[in-house]
């Protein structure tokens, strides 16, 4: 990449539209332009025919972080991913690519793949999410050497099993044994998944204590997990939770949006209303 | 200003909170108090970037409410943003009419979207207590409202909802105002809003309107 920060500061952020987007994912030689370009199609939810072929071909590059990057390892590989994950069924064709991308070496890599296969509810992503996970929280949720990640993205991977909604035996055990993961923020996720998979409530109530844990990163990811699930029985629970109202209204947002079909739950509004 | 010794014992505390926690609990209870002569502590706090503290110096801010408005709007501009965008939020949780250009200059250009969250809500809840300017300040915030339905942001968009029906809702409103109130109502429940909840939500204040 020949361009300085301040000139790619300038080449980034700035309002574009749908053919500049897809314009800028093509210029290879310019990785920059490229990961803005993805997330923008991501964020935009694009419908446009070439957007999925074209961000199929960036989720093959490969590009380790240089000197002088801004942005991540991979970074376009990776927004290409996180985009994918937003298109919904369009991006069907996409598939196979994120399947094999569960594969990579790159970690967040990895995690990106996991998240999107989650989203676009691919159930082909099951037999290998499991095998991913099957050595349990002492070997796949083992910290890294070296580094704060785990061996793998557990999270992310736990998420996605709940998000595809394929409730088997295999996938509800594999599940189960990261409840007893060393981090709670694993913990959540796994309850998360459980929550969308059975419906049982025990699930949600322990989400529900999470939110009252004495680190704010715990309680945050417990509202996020908890809005994921929509669970309306933690309404109040939320609401009280000591974290930003910002993150509280995201996560009652996620039970107002996924109890659509019950007449209108003014409760739920009511207490959006006064987080504002 | 006279400090009574009790609030001069809680400023001081604040004053020797050496950890974040520390400081945190000290302004809690300075806070606590509502009392004029915590105001100008809990703006210097507002500039400490802590979070939990800021949150708790507005509420401190809002518990003592109007006395505090000019305090607070002379300072305005030696703030860094951190503050000036803590400063947004008391002014709109205190509902001053004095807050007004504030408010819309926040609403229309803030970066942060929670601040412009704030000044949307603070638009719809300004109490305009002076009758010779209701009528033009309610127009204002109308105005400001109804722009801001273009925000990129679905929780800036969802507090505009919350604004346009709170204003609209007013016995004083005229007719014109409630018309073109409502039609940025129906636009936020239309096809060009893609997040549910904020359609839910402008679905919800046209439903509460016209049930009168």
């Amino acid at each position: 990449m020949q361009t300085g920060p301040d000139e790619s500061q300038a080449w980034n952020g700035d309002p574009i539209d749908e053919e500049e987007a897809l314009r800028r994912l093509q210029l290879r030689h310019d990785p920059s332009a490229q990961y803005y370009a993805a997330w923008w199609l991501g964020r935009n939810r694009t419908q446009h025919p070439q957007a999925v072929p074209l961000l199929r071909n960036a989720l093959q590059q490969r590009r380790a972080r240089q000197l002088g990057d801004e942005v991540e390892e991979n970074a376009v590989a990776r927004n290409a991913a996180r985009a994918l994950g937003k298109l919904g069924v369009i991006a069907n064709p996409a598939i196979p690519d994120l399947l094999a991308t569960l594969d990579d070496p790159d970690h967040g890599l990895r995690e990106a793949a996991a998240r999107s296969l989650g989203q676009l509810r691919a159930e082909a992503a099951v037999p290998l999410l499991l095998s991913r996970l099957a050595s349990g929280p002492e070997v796949a949720g083992a910290r890294e050497m070296g580094t704060p990640r785990m061996k793998e993205p557990c999270d992310a991977m736990l998420e996605a099993l709940g998000d595809i909604g394929l409730s088997t035996d295999d996938v509800l055990s594999v599940l189960k044994s990261f409840l007893t993961h060393e981090r709670p923020v694993v913990r959540s996720s796994a309850c998360r998944a459980l929550l969308q998979l059975t419906a049982d409530p025990q699930w949600g109530e322990a989400m529900v204590e999470l939110l009252q844990h004495d680190q704010l990163q715990v309680r945050r990811a417990a509202l996020m997990d908890l809005g994921a699930t929509g669970w309306r029985p933690a309404l109040t629970a939320i609401s009280n939770t000591l974290a930003e109202n910002s993150l509280k209204l995201i996560a009652l947002r996620g039970i107002v949006e996924t109890n659509l079909d019950d007449p209108m739950d003014e409760a739920v509004l009511d207490a959006m209303d006064a987080l504002l | 200003m006279m400090i009574p010794s009790n609030i001069a014992a809680l400023i001081e505390a604040v004053e020797r909170a050496d950890t974040a926690d520390g400081l945190l609990k000290a302004t809690e209870a300075l806070a606590a108090t509502g009392h004029p002569a915590s105001a100008r502590c809990l703006l210097d706090i507002l500039g400490f970037n802590n979070p939990g503290a800021a949150v708790a110096a507005v509420d401190g801010l809002i518990a003592i409410g109007q006395p505090v408005v000019e305090t607070i709007l002379d300072n305005l501009d030696g703030y860094n943003y951190g503050a000036r965008a803590w400063s947004v939020r008391a002014l709109a949780g205190i509902a001053d009419r004095r807050g007004l250009i504030v408010l819309e200059r926040a609403l229309e250009t803030d970066i942060g979207p929670s601040v412009r969250r704030a000044a949307a809500c603070g638009l719809g809840n300004l109490q305009l207590t002076n009758p010779d300017h209701a009528d033009a300040e309610r127009e204002r915030c109308l105005q400001g409202l109804i722009q801001a339905t273009n925000d990129g942001e679905w929780i800036v968009r969802y507090a505009v909802a919350v604004g346009l029906e709170r204003r609209l809702r007013e016995a004083s409103c005229r007719p014109a105002q409630r018309q073109q109130g409502e039609q940025a109502l129906r636009k936020l429940l239309g096809e060009g809003e893609d997040v549910k909840v904020v359609r839910s939500r402008a679905r919800l204040a046209l439903q509460r309107l016209s049930n009168g």
